[in-house]
């Protein structure tokens, strides 16, 4: 209280003898520049750094939207490959195209020798010829117009007709 | 000490303007001596003269408040540090993680499921993104939506989409008091897009008119989930089994190999704002490890000709159920295993739940006599007789309690061994393994042992869930009955995949090569690795294995054969025919008929067998050669094309059959 107004006393002293008296012999200007520079510097690249990682950020998002649609896509195109490619879906198109379960089946050797019994492949439903398939009695969904006309031959007995190496294939593969 | 802190006395100074009070009462010259020591004064009330005491009374020492208080700030900061200890040091970590659970999400990377593929690699079961569509019915109540029918004109415009009735949307719509319905599960991601496409349009319209400012459609939400598809529906069902509604394998291999399958979940934790991951806050966690494709030893063709083959006659027949297993002799793979009736995974809602197992492996029936090719290979390979060895079959056996007959009235039959095998004698049967031991207890055990080695009354070794090891009981327990129809095939119950074994044994020239179904698992790194070399156990020589061939040709190539129709013109087919007396499951008696047929091809180069039986053939023929021989032969024939099998070309055994009786 009163001792505050008088002269510096003890500790108070001692801590006065501290604090530099005159004026400082350094420049002002350069140091006060030297600060602002490095304090506006090093907000203005945090804030560029967070900026870039932000920007970062919203690409991952973008990129991420996009893979799913492409997978999205990718596993339609799948399933409409599946679709096709299903043997159920594969036998209907073949019997539309014509083709008629094979008999049983014969080789072709690359010697012209025939392995096994060649048979004229027959449509299930019409004129029983009396080649021996009665294991063709699938379920006749062809249209009757395709007929016995749309047969496909195997190879008679002897002559070695150009023919792939099974004669008469079968319509699932 | 009170020397020592001259500052100090300072403090008392407020005490002063009390002191007029007492000074009125005289004591005042005396004042000023006891100033530099009022604190010994006070304590030694003693030498004062009582009369001074009224003086004393001040506001109090300070030093007893100064310490008092010093102690008190004291114990405060101690309990302080004692926490900040606590909350820094001892239970540091603790509440690190609370603070975490906080700061970050936890989010699951759920593993993809791995496909199922044939042993060509075309996938059979596979997993793809999908959506369950909900809604949240407050949204569509008439307050919130500013319409009287919202839940009418939202379900007319997304029944089309979701392929849903829409008065059965508008009532999942209109769910009083409820923020949640689920209206479609495990829609394409197409579906969802038509839906988000429709929002849009009707947010820009609401906007636009500025009439009602509602999006009719805002209440129509999604969840992503996935979803398991079979590309191929009903085919191998069976054996692929289905995923219940958590995605986790339910039946088949799906349920069998389903660790392998289902991976491993992963986790991931990261600071969110807005449903955006904080870039600069990190982010930890373990990646999902994806499931192993699991390649199955079926081929996809040959399951379908399978399949499409005992349906069919199933269906023509009118019968309970039929299989089909088809299996690579050498290698003992399963190329083909097909029920019917069958179901449809994608869709198990429609499913019968009494076909949705592997009936193939599961349904125990008594195999008639498909399984007289056993008692022959114990006769052969015991010594006790050839294919010639000349049998005389009469009209009537009375053995035991019962008079046995075959399923022809016949007179006399004779007949070779081979010939007993080719018209399937029951009599002839029962003869001849009467010949096994010296008594019949002894012919039972060495049969019995055969059986066993054949892989009778025990599991195949597919570990397939729900599959029946059959049953076969001890040679000791056999009833009188039993050990004289066992030699035929009643008296015991397999599953069809054992049956197919057993053909397969013989092909493989007298080798057992446990069946397998799983070829191998291809992880998640792309690597592939084979399932283990199945287990190969010794059941006959070759030598009876090849007799046997020879004799099972007879089956089907000769003219009084029971199996003509199972025959291939080219190729030389082994096989037996089965008609047996069928156990109805629900009455627990005889009733009806099983109609099989089992064998391999070509004969004297065996690669296939097949085997086919139809459960309770209740229009048309109910023989096993009439109605299983056709199935044999077409699913014969598609293998041997499939896997290119060309016939050997050599001249069949034909065997006699028949002999003629010296008189």
């Amino acid at each position: 209280m009163s001792t505050a107004k008088g002269p510096l006393k003890g500790r108070a002293a001692r801590l006065g003898r501290l604090m530099p008296s005159g004026p400082s012999s350094a420049a002002r200007t350069p140091f006060v520049l030297l600060v602002f520079v490095l304090l506006g510097g090093g907000l203005i690249a945090l804030l560029l750094l967070n900026s870039a990682l932000n920007q970062g950020s919203f690409k991952l998002r973008e990129l991420k939207d996009r893979t799913t649609e492409l997978t999205d896509e990718e596993q339609a195109l799948q399933r409409d490959v599946d679709d096709y490619a299903a043997p159920d879906a594969l036998e209907r198109r073949a019997r539309e195209l014509g083709m008629v379960p094979g008999g049983s089946p014969a080789f072709l050797g690359p010697d012209g020798k025939v392995l096994g019994d060649p048979s004229v492949a027959v449509a299930p439903k019409p004129d029983p010829t009396p080649t021996p398939t009665p294991s063709a009695k699938a379920p006749q969904t062809t249209p009757p117009n395709t007929g016995t006309g749309q047969v496909r031959t195997a190879p008679p007995a002897a002559p070695p007709v150009s023919a792939p190496a099974t004669a008469p294939t079968t319509s699932g593969r | 000490m009170p020397s020592k802190e001259p500052p100090r006395r300072r403090v008392p100074g407020p005490a002063r303007p009390t002191r007029p009070r007492p000074a009125s009462a005289g004591a005042r010259p005396s004042r000023p001596a006891s100033r530099p020591a009022p604190r010994p004064a006070a304590k030694r009330p003693g030498p004062r003269p009582p009369a001074r005491r009224p003086r004393t009374i001040r506001l109090g020492s300070p030093r007893p408040r100064l310490r008092l208080i010093s102690l008190g700030l004291t114990l405060v900061m101690l309990v302080f540090v004692v926490r900040l200890l606590q909350v820094q040091a001892v239970d540091a970590s603790a509440y690190a993680a609370k603070a975490d659970r906080y700061r970050f999400q936890d989010h699951t990377l759920s593993a993809e499921r791995g496909e199922i593929t044939d042993r060509n690699g075309i996938a059979l079961a596979a997993s793809v993104d999908a959506y369950d569509i909900t809604a949240d019915p407050k949204l569509f109540t008439p307050e919130e939506s500013k319409l009287p029918d919202a839940p009418e004109q939202a379900a007319a415009l997304l029944a089309p989409i979701l392929d849903k009735d829409p008065a059965e949307l508008a009532k999942k719509l209109r769910t009083p008091k409820s923020r949640y319905t689920l209206l479609a599960r495990k829609q394409t991601p197409q579906v969802w897009n038509q839906i988000k496409d429709l929002k849009k349009v009707y947010g820009e319209k609401s906007r636009a008119t500025g009439g009602t400012g509602v999006n009719l459609l805002g209440g129509v939400l999604s969840e992503p989930s996935t979803k398991r598809v079979y590309p191929n529906g009903e085919l191998a069902a069976g054996i692929l089994g289905y995923v219940n509604a958590e995605g986790k394998g339910a039946g088949g291999v799906e349920s069998m190999l389903d660790p392998e399958l289902a991976g491993k979940d992963g986790k991931i934790r990261f600071t969110e704002s807005g449903g955006r991951q904080v870039p600069t806050a990190g982010s930890q966690g373990t990646p999902a490890v994806p499931g192993s494709d699991i390649e199955l030893t079926i081929d996809r063709d040959i399951q379908w000709a399978a399949q499409q083959a005992i349906t069919e006659q199933v269906k023509k027949s009118k019968a309970d159920r039929g299989y089909v297993v088809v299996q690579d002799t050498r290698t003992g793979e399963v190329l083909a295993m097909a029920n019917a009736p069958g179901f449809d995974p994608n869709d198990l809602s429609a499913a019968n739940a009494a076909s949705m197992g592997n009936a193939a492996l599961q349904d125990a029936y008594e195999p008639g006599s498909t399984s007289k090719v056993m008692s022959m290979a114990a006769v052969l390979e015991e010594g006790k007789a050839t294919p010639g060895t000349h049998v005389t079959v009469p009209n009537r056996l009375h053995r035991g309690d019962r008079l046995f007959k075959d399923d022809v009235d016949h007179k006399t039959w004779y007949l070779t061994l081979n010939g007993v095998l080719a018209k399937s004698s029951n009599i002839g049967t029962i003869l001849a393994t009467g010949q096994l031991g010296d008594t019949q207890a002894e012919s039972n055990r060495v049969l019995h042992s055969y059986l066993r080695k054949f892989g009778i009354g025990s599991p195949t070794g597919l570990d397939f869930p729900g599959e029946t090891p059959g049953i076969l009981a001890k040679p000791e327990d056999w009833s009188t009955s039993q050990q004289y129809t066992i030699p035929f095939g009643q008296g015991l119950s397999v599953s069809a995949m054992q049956a197919a074994s057993v053909y397969s044994t013989i092909a493989n020239g007298g080798v057992r090569v446990e069946p397998t179904l799983v070829r191998g698992t291809k992880g998640p790194d792309g690597r592939f690795s084979p399932a283990p070399a199945p287990q190969e156990s010794r059941v006959v020589s070759e030598k009876t294995a090849d007799t046997l061939a020879k004799m099972l040709e007879s089956v089907v190539d000769d003219r009084e054969g029971t199996g003509n129709r199972a025959a291939i013109p080219g190729y030389r087919v082994a096989g037996k025919t089965g008609t047996a007396n069928r156990v109805d499951p629900e009455l627990g008696r005889y009733k009806g008929y099983t109609a099989s047929f089992a064998g391999f091809a070509p004969a004297d180069n065996p690669q296939v067998t097949v085997y086919c039986a139809i459960q309770n053939p209740t229009k048309g023929s109910y023989f096993g050669g009439q109605i299983c021989g056709p199935i044999y032969k077409k699913v014969m024939e598609f293998a041997l094309k499939t896997l290119h099998t060309a016939p050997t070309g050599s001249e069949p055994a034909r065997l006699p059959v028949t002999f003629e009786p010296t008189p």
